[in-house]
């Protein structure tokens, strides 16, 4: 039978496979045939895994057994930094070009444990620096609804995936906005987790106090289920957040904050701001009261976000020296095996941050930046956690300007770097955060909601994206 | 910044870099500088020891340091990624 792709949906997959519509092995060859035929031009893959058929098999044996999960048999796309040992995991750079992950990441185990099939590694920005997957050292990713355009970023690749329906659902990371701007881009549905949520083992690191892995999906409920699938405690991850610590839902006020006066800073597209509007009066239809709250110290998050992101990167990318794994530049003397193979192998996006960061926790500078950044991020926390006392979740539009074609901020960092404008306090917070499609513009091209909801709170993005999904 | 300091900052990163790049850079950190020192603007005035209160679930986790695998159990793996090893050690070049 032909498997309506298009359409499919975690929920609509498990029936089938649980009724015997099709086989784990025939949904999993309709999604090859799809990459097959796609990703020469999208180049969302960068590798499909030589196993995939052998993982199909498995979980088909977990539905023989009767203990399937509704994850059991989904085919989902890995981005290029997460570990699935005995595979490769690059993080799009050079320097990783061959490095075959030891052991697998915290996710990938959870995963593994209900049988889920994964199709391949994504491509993505270089370490995951930049909006737009142009870092990548392995060529840019489409954007499947116009491919003059990015697809976002970092996590293009996975966004690409599934928006090409090459997968079900994907994996991303998001740092300062890496899952949710891309799915705007895609007009797909991104979340960005609780920071201690989800697993950070195994996921190659960029900023340490703000990576997070998410799921992509075409839906509020697929981006649910995923979640939940990867949504546990990890010993392996010292700032994973034990299950007895976690906050239970609570019920809604039905209220939602708007930060008035951020929306007008900065020169958002005026067609984002307008269908901003309608988004606002689509929730009140659903019934929730949109008030605005005042967050004056917000619009500091990006400045934030760069100085402590490349700080971390500096630290974070110091173990790449071509010794342990990676690229090695052959020299005769040792310091020159370290600044050759690092000037080779890393892209021009990843030296200018290390080098940024460098500078900004030097001597004379630490205190100026650093510390001066940190303490403004606990500030930028507590705003936050006062304005969820009065308000279940505060909205934005996700990216203040629609996708971008290819080259076009490329060579300016600053206008690069304005892309997390509205999605960068989440991760400076620590909170969890969602993107769904809220309509597209005349030229076909997808606008995103971007809501945020207090610590632990996913169920609430959850619950008001399903009430907006269903009024779009 | 000039291009003095990017050389010094390429040094201390242990990345090498043409010479034109690191006039780019050079180029390029001022108008990020500037943008990040906005949060000069931010009064603050607090004690950074003093965390939120909503962080309590966040805190460093220190385990004893034992030995939890057996001897040389991931040492093949671990070393196949390695680009130059002898006799199960990693090989490295002349430090001096």
């Amino acid at each position: 039978m032909k498997i309506d792709l298009k359409n499919l949906t975690i929920e609509k997959a498990h029936e089938s496979l649980t009724k015997g519509d099709f086989t784990v092995t025939e949904l999993v060859t309709a999604y090859l045939d799809v990459i097959k035929e796609k990703n020469k031009e999208i180049n969302a893959y960068l590798e499909v895994y030589g196993d995939v058929l052998i993982q199909a098999k498995h979980a088909e044996e977990i539905f023989q057994n009767g203990t399937a999960t509704l994850m059991t048999g989904i085919p989902i796309a890995l981005k290029d930094n997460m570990l699935f040992e005995g595979h490769i995991a690059s993080a799009s750079s050079k320097i990783l070009e061959n490095y075959k992950a030891t052991y697998d990441s915290g996710i990938v185990k959870q995963l593994k444990n209900e049988g889920v099939v994964f199709l391949g590694r994504t491509n993505m920005d270089e370490f995951a620096m930049g909006s737009s997957t142009e870092t990548s050292a392995y060529g840019n990713t489409k954007n499947p609804l116009d491919i003059t355009r990015v697809p976002g970023g970092s996590s293009g690749g996975p966004v690409a995936a599934v928006a090409m329906d090459g997968a079900l659902v994907a994996l991303g990371s998001d740092t300062g906005g890496s899952i949710r701007q891309p799915a705007a881009f895609c007009g797909l549905v991104g979340l960005k987790p609780t920071y201690g949520a989800v697993s950070r083992f195994g996921i190659i690191s960029m900023g340490s106090s703000l990576d997070q892995v998410g799921p992509f999906g075409k839906t509020v409920r697929d981006a649910e289920i995923l979640f939940n699938a990867i949504n546990a405690f990890d010993k392996n991850d010292s700032t994973s957040i034990k299950m007895e610590d976690r906050i239970k839902p609570s019920p809604l006020k039905k209220k939602i904050g708007v930060p008035r006066s951020f929306l007008s800073t900065d020169g958002t597209d005026r067609d984002i701001l307008k269908n901003f509007e309608e988004s606002c009066k689509k929730l009140e239809e659903a019934g929730y009261e949109i008030v605005d709250v005042s967050l004056p110290l917000i619009k500091y998050s990006l400045a934030v976000y760069y100085i402590i992101c490349p700080a971390e990167v500096s630290s974070n990318l110091a173990r790449y020296d071509g010794i342990k794994y990676g690229l090695s530049s052959e020299e005769q003397k040792l310091y020159d095996v370290y600044t050759k193979s690092r000037g080779k192998g890393f892209g021009k996006e990843v030296r200018r941050r290390v080098l940024l960061g460098t500078f900004i926790l030097s001597h004379g500078y630490f205190d100026a930046y650093y510390n001066k950044a940190v303490k403004v991020k606990e500030e930028i926390k507590k705003e936050l956690t006062k304005a969820f006392e009065e308000v279940d979740a505060i909205i934005t539009p996700t990216s203040p300007f629609m996708p971008f074609k290819f080259g076009e901020k490329l060579n300016n960092p600053i206008s690069m770097y304005l892309s997390d404008l509205f999605t960068v306090p989440a991760n400076i917070a620590g909170i969890p955060a969602i993107s769904i499609p809220s309509g597209k513009n005349e030229e076909g091209l997808p606008f995103g909601l971007h809501i945020m909801a207090p610590f632990l709170r996913e169920d609430i993005l959850f619950t008001i994206g399903k009430d907006f999904e269903r009024l779009i | 910044m000039n291009l003095a300091d990017v050389k010094k900052l390429a040094d201390l990163a242990r990345i090498d870099m043409s010479e034109k790049e690191m006039e780019e850079v050079a180029k390029d950190f001022d108008p990020i500088l500037a943008y990040v020192s906005q949060v000069q603007e931010v009064s603050d005035g607090q004690d950074l020891s003093v965390k939120n209160s909503e962080d309590h679930f966040l805190h460093n986790v220190i385990r004893e340091d034992e030995v939890t695998n057996e001897r040389g159990e991931y040492t093949e793996k671990v070393l196949a990624n390695a680009p130059d090893t002898q006799d199960g050690f990693l090989k490295v070049k002349q430090i001096l």
